[in-house]
């Protein structure tokens, strides 16, 4: 035989009340929580990239804006530099793994340089 | 919202939740519609207060849109996560009101016509039971309630709670006893004078 706790009878019988209770959100709340997401949802749009804007305008903002572009434009000036005049460690570097050196000079430093030089061998 | 309301009727929340985090226009109306309701219901029951209710189910909906661009559909059901949220705002709540009892402003209200009377006693009862949550450990509280005042199962509120089942069957009885005896000393004042329910 089972001893029933009335103290957890009497609890069972306010559970019961509670589970019955039927609660709607009023028009207020839900206009509430409605505002509050929109409010989010459009702190998301920013990180989207707007079609209408163009490839060049996506682009832009892919890579970070002008200060990232500004970056970008020294980096490729000084590979150009690089390429054109190399210093001679880079030189050194290069014969080292090719085997000889090779060095074409586009600046014409030689008051005597002709290019019929060349041509005659 | 009716099922022809919905457009995205048959999709899960988890779904919809994604299409709100990539700027969907109606994904917030069709989430409020289906989880507003058993969020403020659950709030009503531990709070056992519809405006502080309505406040925590406020919050809670703000947390989940926050979140949405972090969900990953592979880990939680919304609804596990909303009842997590809801029952962790719940508790933040009652440990601010230890040691405040709210109960005799309820009680004043009774002006003697029956229905008013038993409307008002099934409140004071309900202020009573979150008074007495209010007294208990948050786990207790939190799994207690989830039990018997949400109707969860052992397993989800283990998975609700990250906790093992045998943690949730420790929880809930003893909780469930110090509920009771808490509940004792009022039961003269919540119609409970003859230790037989009503």
């Amino acid at each position: 035989m089972t001893m029933t706790n009335p103290n957890e009878d009497n609890l069972d019988d306010i559970f019961a009340q509670a589970r019955a209770v039927q609660v709607t959100p009023d028009d207020d709340l839900v206009a509430r929580v409605l505002a509050d997401a929109a409010a989010v949802q459009a702190g998301f749009t920013p990180v989207a990239v707007n079609p209408s804007s163009g490839f060049w305008a996506g682009l832009m903002e892919a890579i970070g804006g002008w200060p990232a572009l500004g970056g970008l434009a020294t980096a490729t000036v000084a590979g150009l530099w690089i390429g054109v005049a190399p210093p001679a460690s880079v030189a050194d570097l290069t014969a080292s793994y090719l085997g000889d050196e090779v060095s074409v000079s586009l600046f014409a430093t030689d008051p005597g340089f002709d290019i019929g030089e060349m041509v005659d061998g | 919202m009716t099922r022809s309301d919905d457009p995205f009727a048959g999709v899960p929340d988890a779904a919809v939740l994604v299409a709100f985090a990539n700027g969907d226009g109606q994904a917030a109306r069709v989430l409020t519609a289906r989880l507003l309701p058993r969020v403020l219901a659950q709030a009503t029951r531990m709070l056992g207060n519809v405006a502080e209710a309505e406040d925590v189910a406020q919050d809670a909906m703000i947390r989940l849109w926050k979140m949405a661009p972090d969900w990953r559909q592979d880990t939680a059901q919304v609804s596990t996560w909303l009842y997590r949220v809801v029952a962790n705002l719940c508790t933040d709540r009652l440990r601010k009101r230890r040691g405040a009892v709210s109960l005799d402003q309820v009680a004043e209200a009774l002006d003697g016509s029956p229905s008013a009377a038993a409307q008002m006693q099934t409140k004071a009862r309900m202020m009573a039971l979150s008074d007495a949550l209010a007294q208990l450990p948050d786990r207790q509280a939190q799994a207690v309630a989830l039990r018997h005042l949400e109707g969860v199962s052992n397993p989800e509120i283990a998975q609700i709670m990250d906790i093992s089942v045998r943690s949730v069957e420790s929880l809930t009885a003893r909780g469930k006893r110090a509920l009771a005896a808490l509940m004792a000393g009022r039961k003269a004042e919540l119609g409970y004078d003859d230790d037989q329910p009503e």
